[in-house]
């Protein structure tokens, strides 16, 4: 049983090839990190599951849905959420439009009260304009705007990038929170330690394909694999 | 003199209002879609010839003012899905695309509702004594009619989800798209609205102008101007320049002809694109 599965996606920009047969699982309630140095085709892999590039070969599924016969935009009501590189706020949208954008009715008034509860600095801002934000705050909103859709698998792409390192400690603990609740989390992140420290398995990509499949421990104890694919020393 | 210089700028206000309408119209569609659209105009030109001809049909201008825009809104749904979808986010192209639909439009005009130019008889008779002279009661109505319109417009972009999410596609309709906002609709659905207000501003504008296949021509220069003026997809911004520009080649037109008014607007415009070059209310909520 998996939550995501894609098997041998490629995609291009333009006439360039930035996925060269891409393939990666993610079983339900698991956290799955996707390693690889700058332009390796990782935010291009998550793109790709969203439909936001279009997909020239391969297969996607998505709790047992074929992704080729879902629009885009229906993906998020499927459980599928995003929380993009650069947070992807709405600055000039207010805290609570951009934490209700996806939503067709009414929020639901539990879910809301354990956001309000999990991120107490979002509930005293829901009238101002979500680029007043500071940068940590604005990845909680983009947290909580993506768990506001009760997804089953969230897609967070570089979570701490960018963000003070007081607050990388709670975000941590926040997607480490989001995964003890069942929900799948498939993580792109440039920060080995986070990325190593959350996920139960560990994809490694390079020029547009998966090169190495990992548990966090086995690459520990491979520091060449790490050194070969990242450029970092663990 | 003074009370000469004083009505032209109430008059100028009055235009002001209405042409607000049609350039807010082509700001959405600008800043939502990336389309310069050369035919915007030409909407407005058939909101003069369809409130002139339903309110023949029907005898009433105000069932026609309100059918207009309906009209409008259609209209624009059925062009977004045959000429502008497919040339999307390609902005040459659509000049070239728009620029043939305005060809078509006028001459579709010209071919079955004639080349005679027309004068509606405003619906609301009578003048008021204003700054002197008598001023035509229609004419306020306009005025008020078009800030109405312009208030519910972005009340509606600010209080309702389907204007949230006009403006979130506006910034980033990719993140729009994985959040669940049908961004192809919202984008059919903006350029409906964009061409229903080009209209509307035609059907408010019918009996204070002539009625004829051209009428759009000269319309859509201000247009550009206030859009320009006001920064680029800056909607606040658009209304406020607009208004702006009516108001002084109303003044100016008092005291010269109104080509040197247009030449003083022309002259504002290339001021505000040298000292700002985002416009001149760039600093505005956009």
């Amino acid at each position: 049983m998996t939550a995501l599965a894609i098997e041998n996606v490629t995609a291009a920009i333009g006439k360039i090839p930035v996925l060269r047969g891409v393939s990666l699982k993610v079983a339900p309630g698991e956290t799955v990190a996707l390693l690889g140095r700058n332009g390796v085709g990782k935010t291009s892999t998550l793109r790709a599951i969203l439909g936001l590039l279009k997909r020239t070969g391969g297969t996607a599924t998505f709790d047992g849905n074929n992704l080729d016969d879902v629009a885009p935009h229906k993906l998020s009501a499927l459980g599928m959420g995003y929380v993009p590189q650069g947070r992807g706020m709405f600055p000039l949208l207010t805290v609570k439009e951009n934490l209700t954008l996806g939503l067709r009715g009414a929020p639901d008034p539990e879910v809301m009260a354990d956001i309000y509860r999990r991120f107490p600095r979002i509930e005293e801002r829901l009238s101002q304009a979500a680029g007043t934000l500071s940068g940590g705050e604005q990845q909680m909103l983009a947290l909580a705007r993506c768990l506001v859709m009760k997804p089953s698998l969230i897609m967070l792409d570089e979570p701490t990038e960018g963000i003070m390192p007081k607050l990388v400690t709670q975000i941590r603990h926040e997607i480490s929170e989001i995964a003890t609740r069942g929900i799948s989390v498939l993580l792109v992140e440039q920060n080995l330690r986070t990325a190593l420290r959350l996920a139960s398995r560990v994809y490694l990509m390079e020029r547009g394909t998966i090169v190495h499949e990992a548990t966090p421990a086995a690459l520990r104890a491979d520091p060449s694999t790490v050194h070969r694919y990242l450029g970092v020393s663990l | 003199m003074t009370a000469l210089v004083l009505a032209l700028a109430v008059n100028g206000l009055v235009w002001g209002l209405i042409i607000a309408l049609i350039a807010l119209g082509l700001s959405i569609i600008f800043g939502l879609l990336d389309i310069i659209n050369v035919a915007h105009g030409d909407f407005f030109m058939l909101g003069t010839v369809f409130v002139l001809v339903l309110t023949m049909s029907t005898g009433s201008y105000w069932l026609a003012l309100a059918l207009v825009p309906i009209i409008g809104f259609a209209v624009g749904l059925v062009l977004e899905r045959v000429i502008i979808r497919p040339t999307i986010r390609q902005a040459s192209l659509t000049i070239v695309t728009t620029f043939g639909l305005s060809m078509m439009l006028q001459e579709g005009v010209r071919a079955t509702y004639g080349a005679q130019p027309r004068r509606m008889a405003p619906p609301i008779e009578g003048t008021i004594p204003l700054f002197g002279i008598d001023y035509d009661v229609y004419r306020i109505f306009a005025a008020a009619f078009a800030a109405l319109c312009l208030i519910a417009f972005f009340a509606f972009l600010t209080r309702t989800k389907l204007g949230t999410w006009i403006r979130a596609v506006r910034h980033d309709p990719e993140t729009a798209t994985a959040l669940g906002v049908p961004v192809v609709r919202i984008c059919a659905i903006t350029f409906g609205l964009g061409t229903a207000m080009a209209l509307l501003g035609g059907a408010i504008a019918a009996p204070i102008t002539t009625v004829e296949f051209r009428t759009g021509v000269d319309i859509l220069p201000f247009c550009f101007m206030a859009v320009i003026i006001g920064g680029l997809g800056n909607l606040q911004g658009t209304v406020a320049a607009a208004v702006l520009l009516a108001v002084l080649e109303g003044v100016v037109t008092s005291v010269t002809d109104p080509t040197i008014a247009r030449i003083a607007s022309l002259g504002l415009m290339s001021v505000a694109l040298l000292v700002r070059p985002h416009g001149l209310f760039s600093g505005a909520t956009r």
